[in-house]
């Protein structure tokens, strides 16, 4: 019969290992939007949140121009349009590695509420869109008084 | 014109089974380009959400180390309906050659793209040798 050595476990093995666990309960707690696994989503993923007055629709699109965004509410339709630009001519360098993706897009969504057309903005900062969307008033929460008769 | 429809974009998580990842939030691989002209070579990295501030570029050895926190402060008085992506914060590193004249990286960041310009060495620059005439 063979003798296998015993390993004597670290200690601070189980140490990592809790660490790893409050870390993700954190992140788990944490208001951070995070999904899991990926089905196939239309270009440019977004997230889409809300609060009291408004709709908030946040895109991730590094690397585009302002300029180069058409974004367009019809209703409760929001359609973000654009392109992605390749700044450098391909034929006068030598590309090593490439996964960045080029071209152009369109994407329409449903918005969750009505809202006030005339007062939607957006802003590009660092490479995200956001788009806020003020709710209009008559979807908003009204309270209705009970008249005595 | 080539015009292709819909560009892809896919979030690498960096998993906590490969590495240890410590401190709050989660960490991804931004997608990035590296191409070569006569004089340097350019890494681009898409690392959206990240500010100028909140990148680290550091050198070690051979080892070019990039990371870029993402604030996530805006959803926090607000409640999110529908998700399609992740935020997190970017780490990637790339190791580099003697090719590399290391004195002279420079970094640029522009809407959410961090462009590095690693100038070549002079030994691997292309250089035009003249003939004397006799």
């Amino acid at each position: 019969m063979g003798l296998i050595k015993w390993e004597k476990p670290d200690p601070l093995d189980n140490l990592t290992h809790i660490q790893r666990e409050m870390s993700d309960l954190f992140d788990f707690l944490s208001s951070t939007p995070q999904m899991e696994g990926y089905v196939d989503v239309e270009y440019p993923p977004i997230i889409v949140s809300m609060n009291e007055e408004s709709v908030f629709v946040r895109a991730e699109l590094p690397g585009i121009k302002a300029s180069d965004l058409d974004i367009q509410v019809v209703d409760d339709i929001l359609t973000i349009k654009g392109e992605r630009k390749l700044t450098l001519d391909p034929a006068k360098v030598s590309y090593l590695r490439r996964e960045r993706d080029y071209g152009t897009f369109a994407r329409s969504i449903v918005l969750p509420e009505k809202v006030d057309t005339e007062k939607v903005t957006a802003s590009y900062k660092n490479g995200v869109l956001t788009v806020s969307l003020p709710t209009a008033p008559e979807s908003k929460p009204r309270q209705v008084v009970i008249k005595k008769s | 014109m080539e015009k292709k429809e819909l560009p892809t974009v896919v979030k690498k998580k960096i998993s906590s089974d490969r590495c240890v990842v410590t401190g709050k939030g989660n960490w991804y691989f931004p997608l990035s380009d590296i191409y070569e002209t006569p004089d340097n070579f350019t890494i681009l990295i898409d690392m959206p959400g990240a500010s100028i501030e909140n990148i680290n570029i550091d050198l070690q050895d051979n080892e070019l180390v990039v990371n870029g926190e993402v604030s996530q402060e805006a959803y926090t008085d607000e409640k999110v309906i529908y998700n399609e992506y992740n935020i997190g914060h970017y780490h990637r590193h790339f190791v580099i050659s003697d090719a590399v004249n290391r004195d002279k990286i420079e970094a640029k960041m522009s809407d959410g793209v961090l462009s590095l310009i690693l100038p070549k060495a002079a030994h691997v620059k292309p250089r035009k040798i003249e003939v004397k005439a006799e």
